[in-house]
């Protein structure tokens, strides 16, 4: 096997005196795509937020390359190609589309790609390229930030809920392109409600419930585990 | 009447390069900076003193009391504003430091130079005089209204056009999503407060060289009309300060020479009072900074 790009090791996050993850622990492989699982609330996007540094945990290790990147602040884990797309997508609605992919491409100058590759890839984005990004619909806004980050050539990209609140059409388009990214060669952390679909393009997944794994193991193992199917995928 | 104006425009520039510094933070970090009239006092002692003892021209001393501006910003900021970052009452805790890191700065600035006030050497600046149509304007006028319109269109320059005012931009109107696509906010947090600092010593500097002499009391002396400028303009609009600076700027000469000067806050403060009332965010209240 692939030695992991991204490791993370025992960590723990919490609010407070709430717990939201409890001792959490998984790797992913070079070129993988892993997803996280699990209801609302159980802590996928902690888990994510302490990955991509917006979140520090209390205790446990992250690690990019087996270097240990636990205490590192966002800009530079993004400097070394670790980029989160954050949940409720987060774009800058004052800035143009286009203003909007060269911030995406700041920090990482050197890697990053033609913003002109990036209109090929996402031809909406193009037409729209000189509009405030707030003129985007839902959809056409989570292209742009999905785009903001391929931008910068990551070699890691955590996507947190990319499907959440859009229409079945534009959730199928949102999948498309997870594929398209992976076909690309980079690394991909999943995290996602609709487990199903998240399971059918994953290699490996694993599902949280209140904060800690409950299982882990090949997507399609999980997509025919019985506990798994119970509580979260149900009957098609 | 013409003559009036063009004071009016002189001064208002003065008031605009005030204005735009304080408004800047404002409009990318949300803070207010109180300290900014000591830092432009401050501006003011500098150019003096670098003028007296090394002898700069002008040209050189402008770039370096910003340089100076620029470094009293960063470590204003640190002092006064990022050792609250979180807090619940973070905001009103950094007016109030920032007033006290205003105090200390004056109170600095009287240790060193008395209450008395101090002047460029004798000198310093060629005292020409230019006619136009009836209106003697000096060439330190001419070269202050100058200096302010590059200055101002420069920064909006910056702001609107440059890799570090995307990220100003982005920090203004979402930092935690600015931070998520690796702006390095800190950063961009010192580099706001430089340029403010740095705009407010020059502006500073400025009024001194046109007064001939500076004592501490001159930001306490500019601090109202430029708060007041500040307003009218729309809190954080970096061309509403432009305008706002020039039009106060004449309501005052225009005031002055209708009235007397003891009237001289009479129509800016009027004013004030009207945009407060018609246009509670002012002039150009809903273009913020990140739409420049």
């Amino acid at each position: 096997m692939l030695s992991p790009v991204l490791t993370v090791e025992a960590v723990h996050v919490s609010y407070g005196r709430i717990d939201a993850v409890r001792d959490v622990s998984f790797e992913v492989p070079e070129g993988g795509l892993v997803t996280l699982i699990g209801a609302n609330g159980a802590g996928k996007s902690s888990v994510l937020g302490a990955v991509s540094g917006l979140v520090r945990p209390k205790k446990g290790v992250i690690r990019l390359d087996g270097k240990d990147i636990s205490r590192w602040p966002i800009h530079r884990r993004v400097g070394a190609g670790l980029i989160l797309v954050p949940e409720g997508r987060q774009i800058l609605g004052s800035l143009t589309v286009a203003e909007n992919l060269r911030l995406g491409a700041q920090r990482r100058r050197r890697h990053a790609v033609a913003e002109s590759d990036m209109y090929r890839l996402f031809p909406v984005l193009a037409e729209r390229r000189a509009l405030p990004a707030s003129a985007l619909s839902g959809g056409e806004q989570q292209m742009l930030a999905i785009a903001r980050a391929m931008i910068a050539r990551p070699r890691v990209i955590l996507l947190d809920e990319p499907s959440m609140g859009l229409s079945p059409k534009m959730v199928d388009e949102v999948f498309t392109v997870i594929e398209k990214i992976r076909a690309q060669g980079v690394t991909v952390v999943l995290v996602e409600q609709n487990a199903r679909r998240a399971l059918r393009v994953a290699d490996t997944g694993h599902v949280l419930e209140t904060g800690a794994l409950a299982h882990s193991g090949p997507a399609v193992e999980l997509l025919k585990h019985p506990k798994v199917v119970e509580a979260y995928l149900g009957i098609e | 009447m013409l003559q009036q104006l063009a004071n009016g425009v002189f001064a208002g520039s003065i008031y605009a390069l005030f204005a735009i510094g304080f408004t800047l933070v404002f409009g990318i970090l949300r803070q207010l900076n109180l300290a900014h009239p000591a830092i432009f006092t401050g501006g003011a002692f500098v150019g003096i003193e670098l003028a007296t003892r090394l002898g700069l021209p002008l040209w050189a001393l402008v770039p370096a009391v910003a340089a100076v501006g620029a470094l009293a910003g960063v470590l204003l900021e640190r002092v006064a504003f990022r050792p609250l970052a979180g807090r619940d009452d973070e905001h009103f805790a950094g007016l109030i430091s920032s007033v006290a890191f205003g105090g200390i700065l004056i109170a600095a600035l009287q240790a060193r130079y008395g209450t008395e006030p101090r002047s460029f050497p004798s000198g310093y600046f060629p005292n020409r005089l230019f006619e136009f149509g009836g209106i003697s304007v000096t060439l330190m006028q001419l070269v202050t209204l100058g200096l302010a319109l590059v200055l101002m269109l420069g920064l909006a320059w910056l702001v609107s056009s440059t890799p570090m005012g995307r990220a100003m931009r982005a920090v203004a109107e979402n930092p935690r999503a600015a931070k998520v696509l690796g702006v390095n906010a800190g950063l961009v947090t010192s580099g706001t407060y430089a340029l403010s600092s740095a705009l407010g010593t020059v502006a500073g500097a400025l009024l001194a060289l046109n007064l001939g002499q500076a004592d501490r009391d001159l930001g306490a002396s500019i601090e109202l009309i430029g708060f007041a400028v500040i307003i009218v303009g729309g809190l954080g609009s970096l061309w509403g300060a432009m305008a706002a600076g020039l039009i106060l700027g004449i309501a005052e000469a225009m005031t002055v020479s209708y009235f007397d000067s003891t009237w001289k806050g009479l129509v800016p403060f009027a004013l004030l009072f009207v945009i407060l009332v018609l246009r509670p965010r002012g002039l150009f209240g809903a273009v913020k900074v990140r739409e420049v």
